[in-house]
């Protein structure tokens, strides 16, 4: 881990670890509904302030709050073309297979790149800072991972081009 | 683009069927096998092959993923230094994801030649095996069928990496149906009947209303192709004409009779009766020579000729833990299926599959499972104490030339006709929709 | 498998099939870029015709596709081709070569019937530099080969060169980008001492090169990318490397995107194999409760949430 990263994923641990004290609680507007409220924001005063950890203009992390849910939506770095379709291609992979990732939601929020969402039923179920390791590794790893299928692209392209080319030789 | 005729890829546990539709054949059938480097994958539990990490890339150059061979020419490879091979597909289901996608990327290109970006593709999805089989197989029903998400992914590496114009993932037993269509005594295109499927390894009944698997239904027998083989080795072994052949080629020879001279007889005992009286008219001769040394030698074949494809409808001679008859089985598949389509599963039993390819094997079966539903029909007139006296249940088993690879000839069929076009799965309604769109499945080519 | 092969394998395995064990056929395939073969026996079962459809036939034969196929295969090809169909081959199994090496010289001559249709222009090219280059200066006509519906390639003989351009089209963005960055390589790959010998590649995105742009109908979008290689004299001198030559730059555009399949499906294992160690992390958060142990009913089977 580079030391310009560590800051930011600290800051994203603790304020992550900060928000997650998340409670039951039913729905003030439907009777007998139970749902996340930052997803619903039908309820204003359940809702906390959201906030964004930017570690510079291209990578940043939203945090929205609410009594009874949490939603985490990330962007990813993406420095070219190449790093944006792979990053398209790998959350989409990934979220393809969300019934496995209970936190993770379907759609990205709007302007950000995956989403995932933690209920109270999540943490009560589940290690509260296992979910956070997920998910600061998962920050980790990702960025790690396109800029290595990044790097493979390109040296399968040279061998591919070489090995086209070489059999030009007489 | 014109259209290019689509692609039917048939990938079975054992072999892969594939070639282009309108065919009557597929133009390869291979082994679903591929030869990768590095040690042949461990049973599926260790994961996937790692993806090189970028320390390594430098040295492999970055396309180590490329240098793989599938189909024969991997058994062939099996034993070069540093090729493994493995079987990306286990129990009709595909337990290697990525072993599979290269092994269709090669099929595509070394083998089929195309552009898959100009193609249509019909897949062939196996239902009946979801969890696997147990190893004491044993008549048993299927809960769930083929899970949607297998689907998805298969359409997420056909849509995501190939490109194809278009998927249609077809059920095994319904193509078998529509396989039966191009034999003369179907006059109309049903996807309502019976399909008995019979290959190496299991023979599978299964119930079809109307182009639906009947899943509750669906019945396995652990008798085929390869006990047939087994039981006419054992039979000549116990008369001695093995003696002469090399050990080594004695299951060979047991299946090239099997193959050639077995037949289906109608009265076992006269059968046998026959034979005695006129052994020199009914034992053939089957020659062939030692593969190392080139010596000859011969074999008489003789009763293993009616006896072995006998062992379906009368297990008892071969096995002692599975004692049901085929017919009996057919009988009890459609009794337990819904009774408004019991009319329409007997009316149409259609065989495919290399095991069923016996002469008369039908008309054995067709005679069997009809003595089996008059019994039935007359015992409940007595019992009713009725006058009133049932028309009868018609029975038909429908035998035609294509049984062999009856699924994919189904395909080709189904794939010719011009509606498969607007029954696929099109780039663009993936692309709008995701993977999920493959749980749609939608039925065409019927008369009706 | 890194190079594709030039010849059809469907053709040169059915063929040494019939040869051992001859009998009735009706068999239609394809081959790269639309390609359609037919091969049947319609008279007995020891002669095969065997049919090709090719979508720039017109242009080929303009070019001399029929006297390079006179050439290659000489009484087999028949005067009236199929219906539907561009050319025909008779091959009769009885008249064939004997069994062995010139057997299978020959099978493998009739899998290379697209390849020798296609190599028609390039070897037109090849002869007029000859002539260009002993006149001293001039430069040869544009000849434009359709070969799909949406792309082309063009050739053009110089007094010292002969400039071969693709046009082709990424149907995909993932495809574009990917092929942005094969193509990139393919430029600088030239480099490299080994490759100092091959043939110059330029690669243009969306514009066409000067070469073509007067060409009519060209399309003007983000999807399309022209590749230029430019084949010298050394390339194309000898009867044995033109061969080569021809049969290699046939097969760029399948090349190309071949590999851009390949590594989308590389790219794909890559992300399997990575969302499943992530799936490991989150299900060290699930406690004992969450992975609620199987419950079975009095008759053993089990429940199922799908």
């Amino acid at each position: 881990m580079s030391n310009v990263l560590r800051p930011y994923l600290a800051a994203v641990r603790s304020t992550l670890t900060a928000a997650l004290t998340l409670e039951n609680f039913a729905s003030q507007v439907v009777e007998r509904h139970n749902q996340p409220e930052v997803e619903v924001g039908k309820s204003k005063e359940v809702l906390l302030n959201p906030m964004i950890i930017s570690r510079n203009e291209n990578e940043r992390v939203l945090i929205e709050p609410s009594v009874n849910s949490i939603r985490l939506s990330i962007k990813i770095k993406q420095a070219d073309e190449i790093e944006r379709i792979l990053c398209k291609k790998f959350t989409r992979f990934m979220m393809q297979r969300a019934e496995n990732f209970i936190v993770l939601r379907r759609k990205p929020v709007k302007g950000y790149d995956i989403s995932f969402l933690i209920t109270n039923t999540q943490t009560e179920t589940m290690l509260k800072h296992k979910i956070v390791d997920f998910i600061i590794q998962f920050m980790e790893d990702v960025d790690r991972e396109i800029s290595e299928m990044k790097l493979s692209l390109n040296a399968r392209a040279r061998t591919v081009a070489e090995s086209y080319l070489i059999a030009f030789n007489p | 683009m014109s259209l290019l005729s689509p692609i039917i890829c048939d990938n079975g546990t054992g072999y892969s069927k594939v070639g282009f539709a309108g065919n009557s054949d597929p133009s390869f059938v291979f082994p679903t096998a591929i030869a990768t480097r590095g040690p042949a994958s461990q049973p599926s539990r260790s994961g996937p092959a790692v993806p090189s990490k970028p320390g390594h890339l430098a040295s492999k150059r970055g396309v180590e993923d490329l240098d793989f061979f599938i189909g024969d020419e991997a058994l062939a490879n099996a034993k070069t230094p540093g090729y493994g091979v493995s079987y990306p597909i286990r129990h009709g289901q595909i337990d290697n994801w990525d072993y599979m996608e290269r092994y269709w990327e090669q099929t595509i290109f070394k083998y089929l030649r195309a552009e898959p970006e100009d193609h249509y593709f019909l897949l062939v999805r196996d239902q009946h095996c979801s969890t696997g089989l147990p190893d004491n197989l044993s008549v048993q029903t299927e809960p769930p069928l083929n899970p949607p998400e297998n689907r998805e992914q298969t359409a997420e590496i056909f849509f995501e990496s190939f490109n194809i114009q278009g998927l249609y993932i077809a059920v095994q037993a319904v193509l078998a149906l529509a396989a039966s269509w191009s034999s003369n005594r179907v006059v109309d295109r049903t996807l309502t009947g019976t399909v008995i499927d019979s290959g190496d390894g299991v023979t599978h009944v299964i119930p079809c209303a109307e182009g639906y698997v009947i899943g509750s239904s669906i019945k396995h027998i652990p008798i085929a192709g390869r006990d047939l083989s087994q039981f006419v080795l054992n039979l000549m072994r116990e008369r001695g004409e093995m003696v002469n052949v090399p050990p080594e080629d004695q299951l060979k020879i047991a299946g090239k009779v099997k193959e050639n001279y077995t037949y289906v007889c109608q009265d076992i005992v006269k059968e046998f009766r026959k034979y005695d009286a006129e052994p020199y008219k009914y034992f053939e001769r089957y020659d062939g020579e030692h593969s190392v040394t080139g010596r000859k030698y011969s074999v008489d074949v003789g009763y293993e000729r009616f006896l072995a494809p006998e062992i379906f409808f009368n297990p008892e001679i071969y096995s002692s833990d599975f004692l049901t008859p085929l017919p009996e089985i057919v009988d009890g598949v459609i009794q337990g299926s819904p009774i408004d389509v019991r009319r329409g599963l007997y009316k149409n039993i259609v065989l495919s599959g290399g095991s069923t390819m016996f002469q008369h094997f039908g008309q054995r079966l067709k005679r069997d499972l009809k003595q089996i539903v008059d019994r039935r029909l007359e015992a409940s007139a007595v019992s009713s104490g009725s006058v009133q006296k049932s028309s009868g249940v018609d029975v038909d088993v429908i035998s035609h030339k294509r049984q062999r690879y009856a699924v994919w000839f189904g395909g080709s069929l189904l794939a010719s006709l011009p509606e498969f076009y607007s029954s696929c799965h099109t780039k663009a309604q993936y692309d709008e929709v995701g993977p999920s769109i493959v749980r749609r499945y939608q039925i065409f080519g019927t008369a009706t | 498998m890194i190079l594709l092969e030039p010849h059809n394998y469907i053709i040169q395995t059915t063929l040494a099939e019939k040869f051992t064990k001859p009998s009735s056929l009706d068999v239609q395939f394809v081959d790269f870029d639309g390609v359609r073969f037919h091969l049947s026996t319609p008279e007995r079962k020891s002669a095969l015709l065997l049919s090709m459809h090719i979508r720039c036939w017109d242009e080929l034969v303009r070019y001399g596709a029929q006297e390079v196929l006179q050439r290659e295969y000489g009484p087999l090809v028949q005067a009236q081709p199929e219906p539907e169909y561009n050319v025909s081959l008779v091959i009769d199994l009885d008249t064939a070569p004997p069994e062995g090496e010139e057997r299978d010289n020959f099978v493998k001559s009739i899998a290379l019937l697209k390849r020798n249709a296609l190599a028609a222009p390039f070897e037109l090219a090849f002869t007029k530099q000859k002539e260009l280059e002993s006149a001293g200066d001039g430069q040869g006509e544009l000849t434009a080969i359709h070969y799909r519906d949406e792309e082309a390639i063009y050739i053009r003989a110089a007094h010292d060169r002969v400039t071969v351009i693709f046009s082709t089209v990424f149907r995909e963005e993932t495809d574009r980008i990917f092929g942005k960055v094969f193509l990139q390589e393919f430029v600088d790959a030239r480099r490299l001492p080994t490759i100092q010998n091959a043939p110059q590649v330029l690669y243009t995105n969306r514009d066409p090169p000067l070469e073509i742009r007067h060409v009519p109908g060209l399309r003007d979008s983000e999807d399309i990318g022209y590749v230029t290689f430019v084949l010298f004299p050394r390339h194309f001198n000898n009867p044995t490397v033109a061969a080569g030559t021809i049969s290699h730059i046939e097969l760029f555009r399948d090349y190309l995107h071949y590999h851009i399949k390949c590594s989308k499906a590389y790219m794909q294992s890559r992300m399997r194999h990575r969302v499943a160690e992530f799936q490991k992390v989150l299900n060290r958060a699930k406690t004992e409760a969450a992975t609620s142990t199987e419950r079975k009913t009095v008759t053993g089977r089990t429940l199922h949430t799908r």
